[in-house]
């Protein structure tokens, strides 16, 4: 067993399978990028991995750690947003959150969002009452990664030595296989009266959301767009085919769809009249013999392609 | 014979030469006629010359040589003419290459000529022999190897007449050779050259008409002939065997086909074949009028005293001994009448060939394998006219000014409106009827008589076959007519094998007849149509047509056409097995009950008869409108079996009138056809047992019953529901099991991994309101709320009905993308899956893709934003559509097609199980592109679906009656599908509805197949996903394989299972699973099922109660493993409970590759060779961690997996 401690800067850290199979998966120190300093993932106790198995649950991978030190959390699939150069601030925290929250899907986001923006508003916006959710496995794309948070940073350095002996993958109670599928089918089915609640507080939300934007914007359609320079935009949108406050007509909907203007005066007299002259009708009419000449010869060129390719006996 | 000739022609255009043996002549003769030819032409100008004048043309216009020339006046006349007298120019080019295909090569002519000038000599110098006794002369004969074909009934000891030789009166070539119309056979078969050699007079007497005294003299000259020309020293080496025409040994022929020596006169490079035909003189003493079709010439003296019986067949065969050389002389006069004829002669020829009627060494239909003077006649009948027969229209002559493919369809067209059965047809003759034209229609089957007026050319042609001519000439003209532009249908017409079984019949039956005992003795039809297994043939054909009536178009008998005999062997061997290939008249075929006469018939004979034909099957049975009624019903015990009746009755018919019955002797494929969709024995007792209303009627009446109690709620919900739509294969009869339920009561007694509930998906569309927020999110949220309240109201007003919202499919985690439905299970045990259509979202969707732009509201189109939630936007829009405008509407005009044609849902259901046992219809093809696809081959052009169907119109002849045939008409589409040509089919009735959609924001499209309709004309709503490039190739593989395995039909060794069963050595690795544990495992295609639990006597209690709808573990899994490892492997399995996975990695990771954080597969770093080695930091995949982490992922369902080298 020669297999390289390290490869590309990224310690190889085997993980034994149950069977007789090995998995391995790549660790980093986590280096965040320096525009925006990130308070999820620090700097100096962040674990960063790459190729973790498919099935892994924050727990099994607290677990794999255990024996380097205590784990914070663990964050699955950033590469997209780290690889890129630019972090795309506000928007990006909020999906990093978002997939923090590493529980069910609709009300991880339902959540995520109002409570950014109850920060905004003064006046308590209606919570949602969560759909419940059994721990379930999520089954990410296979070789992908996750960075693990340590609670301080020698459990990193730990957690980077080479092992002396592959250390089994271990399991948390999250069920899989079978079990995983079954539990999974009743889990998609909560009880009515839940779903109801579910409904109704994340109607409350929205309708509350609304009203908030709506003070914000007052009415949409009565506003003209100025911008800075005191140009009035002319745009459709304003009711009965007027531009937003009105007066001025609105480019047709071909035009804001396409981006282009219909060539005015479409038909257009010609010059002459065809077949005025004797000259013109004798070349319409030889033009069409060659015409017709053109065609038969490209058809029996076809028919020659076809013949090479022995296509005309029959049997 | 000159003198002959003329006296018989007198009155004649002119007397033509016929081309003649005799020393300088054969020379002489070619030349001036060839000169003539060409005079002809000039003065007619008609198609011939053009040709000519093509090549001409060709050449003239080189490349580099003025290519601005406009067209010079010959040549515009060329284009013209191909233009309006063909299908289109390039139709009218591929004739011309293929005619010359079809000819004999002139080169290798001279051979031959010097071999025919060899022989004449040989055969004039023979020796006489004097007369003697028959016997005594064969057993003379035997002596020398050579037997003599005496026909039925045979000479005996007392026979008082003699047999005798001399030296033939006059040798002429006939047929289609001397005439220059010979078209190349199918399989290489030899080009024939007929030698008309006329036994001199004097040889016969006046009675020899009578039991088959001709006959027999007949076979002793061709057996001295062939005794002459074995036994010459001259040095022909030949190889002589005879043949007979229709296996009738009163047919025979001495064939000489040359051996290869390099000699001056070995012809064998020209692939032809002299036969050897002996005629009759004009001056015989044999009278004509006793060869009348209604004269008996065969007395047999045990029943002297009875009335004799006509023997039509054998006065044909008699005067067929005077054709050949009227017929060369009336073929010759149409061929100078009439320029285009040789060609269209080729072109019917051909047409006939490539579809079994004519010889061949495949299936080839009976009776045709000696008709190819026919196809003259029939033409010549069209050009001509028809001799008027007494009353009523007569067919006008067409005249000669017809291109050949003109004359072509002419006589597609004739065969698909004569009426075969009823109307007679006449050539026109000089001198009118020789016999009375009623008395052909009386005697024979069919009649088509020649232009001498006497031979009726399709006598013992059974009607059958020419009703599958008809059919086949139908399908032509549909091809031809329907052709839409750009598609070319040529190759179709001409150059496309179509012979196989499968793709022409709708039921095959293979018949060993030789064992077959027929019920009544068939003594005179012996001897009238000459041989024992002939009679036996045409009695099949008769009863099985008395027994199908009007069930069937066609009933056909093929068998491989007669083959050559040496020498030695007197009589023909005939073919132990037949096939009989029906084609149904779907509105009549699957009728259960025959009216036979009724009881009070003053007649007791027909009720006798009646019942003498069907035996024990045939009741008295009583109607409800009072009538009592002789009949017959065929029990079937289940929907599938109705479309075995047609069989069932050819069976039945076999078994009662020839003994034959044991399933070695009749063999049918469709019961192998229907268990391949039909759920195993132990399954489908339960259901039979407790009463249920199972299959596709079950599932409507239980979807109708809840739409009602749906709209009955309206109270209760807040908006009214305006529309309901299934759109599910189960509701539209396409789904490959019929479904069936599975309550609550039913689900302990069915076996454990038998248990699975589809569910139904339908669209459920409530009135417009104001009232939905506009907001993606805050709809999907509200549905949430609507399913809710639907369930609880459903619950309350239904008892025992069971809804539960499901809140996601568990994948997906897009919050804008529809993604919750209602799930019903009734009382009754239906699964349905509901879900909410409102039409806002495509807006709000659209609205997302379009994106917000510098200027708000105009699109600039070339630029696009491409961020997660355009994605995201974009699958939501891509899922819409598909969910909610294309399903219902596909799904209504697929249910159209059900009831429109019967065989189509029945071919779906084949063809879906079929790509779903090869592992390639779950996560690959989806259901819909496969009804779509097998749509095509019944809709035509789809001008029918507009037409209301209660005016039953004529029923297009390509329109597959059964199963078995669409199943093999799409493996043969899919085994050479280009389909980057992409399909265009129909669907919806030609209309198309739909004004252009705006250009759709593609995804990445990994579907290749391209099936097109008017409601989608990018023909990608149903092919997105799949099959992508690998596994379309794979499909055409597979295509190819099965169809190869449906040919094994020919040689009577179909294993219809065996099309079923996936191969598996191509896969990587197999992932096995438990089939204890897979609920779906019943549907496999070999499944073994164990019947009850571990105690006999215990009811087994080990379900989990309620059952889950559409819970299907290794589904779930699968789709799991196909989306985790997307970029490591390619995984396949089997939807209808198959206990395999097969995979294949992507060959490119197994190379070493540098390592990227962003690899996006499980890998291993590559072990350095040496220490010194510089670390490349080389990864490979990790192929045993990736199973390891399978095993994982499918704990309780992986039994294993098996990887394969």
């Amino acid at each position: 067993m020669s297999l390289p401690n390290s490869v590309a800067g990224f310690s190889v850290l085997p993980v034994s399978y149950t069977g007789t199979s090995t998995h391995y998966i790549y660790a980093r120190p986590h280096a965040g990028s320096k525009k925006s300093v990130s308070q999820i993932l620090p700097d100096g106790r962040t674990l960063f991995l790459v190729n973790v198995p498919p099935d892994a649950t924050e727990r099994e991978l607290v677990l794999l750690f255990k024996g380097s030190g205590t784990v914070e959390k663990v964050v699955f699939g950033l590469d997209a947003q780290e690889s890129l150069v630019e972090p795309d601030d506000s928007d990006d925290e909020d999906e990093e959150e978002l997939d923090a929250e590493e529980t069910t899907i609709d009300t991880a986001e339902a959540v995520a969002q109002p409570r950014k923006r109850r920060k905004l508003n003064k006046p308590a916006a209606p919570t949602v009452v969560p759909l419940p959710s059994k721990s379930l496995r999520r089954l990410r794309n296979t070789g992908r990664s996750a960075h693990v948070v340590f609670l301080d940073a020698s459990s990193l350095e730990r957690a980077l030595v080479p092992q002396p002996k592959t250390r089994p993958w271990p399991s948390s109670e999250e069920p899989s296989g079978l079990a995983h599928y079954a539990a999974l089918h009743d889990a998609l089915r909560p009880p009515l009266d839940i779903v109801r609640a579910h409904a109704d507080s994340a109607m409350e939300l929205y309708e509350f959301e609304l009203k908030q934007t709506k003070q914000k914007a007052q009415y949409r359609k009565g506003e003209a767009i100025v911008d800075e320079d005191g140009f009035t935009l002319v745009t459709r949108g304003g009711a009965y085919g007027q531009t937003l406050g009105g007066g001025v007509a609105v480019a047709s909907k071909k035009f804001q769809e396409s981006g282009q203007t219909r060539a005015r005066n479409k038909k257009k007299e010609p010059k002459e009249k065809a077949g005025f002259y004797a000259f013109q009708k004798a070349e319409k009419q030889r033009n069409d013999l060659m015409e017709l000449k053109k065609n038969w010869e490209a058809d029996k060129a076809k028919v020659e392609k076809l013949k090479a390719s022995r296509r005309f006996k029959p049997y | 014979m000159a003198l002959n000739l003329k006296r018989k022609h007198d009155g004649d255009v002119e007397p033509r030469k016929t081309r003649r043996l005799s020393d300088d002549e054969a020379d002489a003769d070619p030349k001036t006629e060839g000169l003539e030819l060409e005079e002809d032409d000039e003065k007619w100008g008609g198609i011939a010359p053009i040709q000519d004048q093509t090549t001409v043309a060709a050449e003239s216009t080189i490349p580099g040589t003025k290519p601005k020339k406009p067209p010079t006046g010959e040549e515009l006349r060329v284009i013209n003419d191909a233009k309006d007298l063909f299908q289109s120019s390039t139709f009218k080019l591929q004739i011309d290459a293929l005619l010359p295909n079809i000819r004999p090569k002139a080169a290798k002519i001279p051979p031959l000529d010097r071999f025919l000038q060899d022989l004449h000599g040989i055969l004039m110098g023979l020796s006489p022999v004097a007369p003697q006794h028959p016997l005594e002369a064969s057993r003379k004969l035997i002596k020398k190897g050579i037997s003599v074909a005496y026909c039925l009934p045979q000479p005996s000891e007392d026979t008082n007449w003699k047999v005798a030789f001399e030296k033939p009166s006059d040798i002429t070539l006939v047929g289609s050779w001397p005439n220059k119309i010979s078209v190349k056979g199918k399989d290489g078969s030899k080009f024939g050259v007929d030698l008309a050699i006329e036994m001199p007079s004097n040889i016969f007497q006046e009675k020899d008409y009578l039991n088959g005294r001709f006959f027999h003299k007949r076979a002793f000259y061709l057996a001295t002939l062939a005794a002459g020309i074995q036994d010459s020293k001259t040095g022909l080496n030949v190889e002589l065997t005879y043949e007979s025409a229709s296996n009738d040994p009163r047919l025979t022929k001495l064939i000489l086909e040359p051996r290869k020596d390099d000699s001056p006169n070995d012809f064998t490079k020209l692939n032809a074949r002299v036969c050897i035909i002996p005629v009759l003189s004009t001056n015989s003493p044999i009278p004509l009028h006793r060869l009348s079709p209604s004269h008996s010439n065969i007395r047999i003296s045990s029943e002297s005293d009875t009335v004799s019986v006509p023997t039509p067949l054998y006065n044909s065969a008699l005067l067929t001994a005077l054709m050949p050389k009227t017929h060369l002389l009336s073929t010759f006069a149409v061929k100078e009448h009439t320029p285009s004829f040789p060609d269209a002669l080729g072109l019917l020829r051909v047409w006939a060939n490539q579809r079994g009627y004519g010889e061949g060494s495949r299936m080839c239909v009976r009776g045709f394998d000696n008709l190819g003077a026919w196809w003259a006649v029939l033409l010549g009948l069209l050009i001509f006219g028809e001799e008027p027969k007494g009353k009523g229209h007569r067919r006008k002559p067409l005249g000669r000014g017809l291109s050949s493919y003109q004359l072509f369809r002419a006589a597609l067209d004739f065969l698909s409106r004569h009426d075969f059965e009823k109307e007679a047809a006449f050539h026109k003759a000089k001198d009118g009827h020789r016999f009375p034209p009623d008395e052909y229609q009386a005697h024979h089957e069919v009649v088509c008589v020649d232009s001498s007026s006497t031979v009726n050319m399709l006598a013992g042609v059974p009607l059958g076959s020419l009703h599958l001519l008809q059919n086949d000439a139908r399908k032509t003209l549909e091809k031809l007519n329907g052709a839409p532009i750009g598609t070319d249908p040529f190759a179709d017409v001409f150059l496309k094998e179509q012979r196989d079984l499968s793709t022409r019949f709708d039921t095959v039956i293979r018949v060993d007849i030789s064992s077959a005992k027929p019920r009544s003795p068939l003594l005179h039809s012996t001897l009238d149509i000459g041989s024992p297994a002939n009679a036996l043939i045409s009695s099949i054909a008769a009863l099985l047509h008395q027994g199908l009536g009007n069930r069937t178009k066609a009933i056909t008998i093929l068998h491989p056409s007669p083959s050559t005999r040496p020498l030695s062997q007197a009589l023909p061997t005939n073919p132990d097995v037949l096939y009989i290939g029906l084609i149904h008249d779907p509105h009549n075929a699957f009728r259960l009950v025959d009216h036979g006469p009724a009881a009070e018939e003053s007649d007791p004979t027909i009720a006798e008869h009646f019942r003498d034909f069907w035996g024990d099957k045939a009741e008295l049975r009583r109607f409800k409108d009072g009538r009592i009624i002789e009949s017959v019903v065929w029990d079937i015990k289940s929907t599938d079996e109705r479309s075995h009746v047609p069989a069932m009755i050819v069976q039945h018919v076999l078994h009662r009138h020839f003994g034959l019955e044991d399933a070695a002797a009749v063999q049918s494929w469709q019961g192998g056809f229907d268990e391949v969709v039909k759920l195993p024995e132990v399954v489908s007792r339960v259901y039979t047992g407790s009463g249920a209303v199972v299959g596709f009627k079950g599932a409507m009446i239980a979807f109708d019953g809840l739409v009602r109690e749906l709209k009955a709620l309206n109270e209760d919900l807040p908006l009214s529901l305006s529309n309901v739509s299934a759109a599910s294969e189960y509701l539209r009869y396409t789904s490959v099991f019929s479904p069936v339920p599975l309550s609550a009561s039913l689900a302990p007694s069915l076996p454990q991994n038998a248990r699975y509930l589809p569910s139904m998906e339908m669209v459920l569309q409530f009135e417009k309101s104001a009232k939905w927020p506009d907001d993606l999110r805050a709809i999907q949220k509200i549905k949430l709320a609507f399913f809710e309240r639907v369930a609880s109201a459903l619950m309350v007003s239904v008892a025992g009905l069971k809804a539960a919202v499901v809140v996601g499919d568990g994948v997906s985690t897009s919050a804008i993308q529809d993604s919750s439905r209602l799930e019903i299970v009734t009382p009754d045990g239906w699964a349905f899956s509901a879900r909410i259509w409102h039409d806002r979202e495509a807006t709000l969707l659209d609205r997302l893709i379009v994106g917000k732009n510098v200027l708000p509201h105009i699109n600039v189109p070339w630029e696009k934003k491409k961020g997660k939630e355009y994605q995201e936007a974009v699958d939501a829009k891509e899922l819409y559509v598909r969910r909610f405008i294309h399903a219902p509407r596909h799904h209504r005009a697929v249910a159209v097609l059900h009831h429109r044609y019967p065989a189509y849902s029945p071919t779906v259901r084949l063809v879906k199980r079929w790509l779903a046992s090869h592992w390639v219809m779950h996560g690959h093809v989806s259901e819909e592109a496969v009804e779509i696809l097998c749509a095509s081959f019944f809709v035509g052009d789809g001008r029918d679906l507009s037409v209301d169907p209660e005016n039953q119109i004529a029923e297009r002849a390509s329109v597959p009656g059964s199963k078995e045939r669409g199943f093999a008409t799409v493996i043969e589409f899919l085994k050479d599908w280009k389909w980057e040509d992409g399909l265009f089919v129909p669907l919806y009735g030609g209309a198309s509805s739909e004004s252009l959609q705006p250009p759709t924001a593609t995804a990445s499209r990994a579907g290749v197949w391209r099936v097109s309709t008017e409601a989608d004309k990018e023909g990608h709503a149903w092919t997105m996903h799949g099959p992508d490039v690998m596994v379309a190739h794979r499909i055409r593989a597979l295509a190819k394989a099965t169809w190869n395995c449906l040919h094994g039909m020919e040689e009577g060794k179909l294993d219809v299972k065996s099309m079923f069963i996936h191969p598996t050595d191509d896969y990587d690795f197999i992932v096995r699973m438990d089939p204890t544990v897979l609920p779906r495992y019943a549907q496999n295609i070999d499944s073994s099922l164990t019947t009850s639990g571990k105690y006999a006597n215990l009811p087994r209690d080990d379900s989990p109660v309620p059952p889950r709808p559409g819970f299907d573990p290794a589904q779930l899994l699968y789709d799991d493993l196909q989306r985790v490892y997307a970029d490591t492997f390619k995984i396949f399995c089997d939807p209808f409970g198959g206990d395999r996975f097969g995979a294949v990695w992507d060959p490119t990771l197994k190379q070493p590759r540098p390592f990227r954080v962003l690899g996006g597969f499980s890998s291993v770093p590559v072990k350095k060779g040496k220490e010194k080695d510089k670390d490349k930091g080389l990864v490979v995949l990790n192929e045993a961690g990736v199973l390891g982490e399978i095993e994982r992922l499918g704990i309780g369902l992986v039994s294993g997996i098996t990887v394969q080298v």
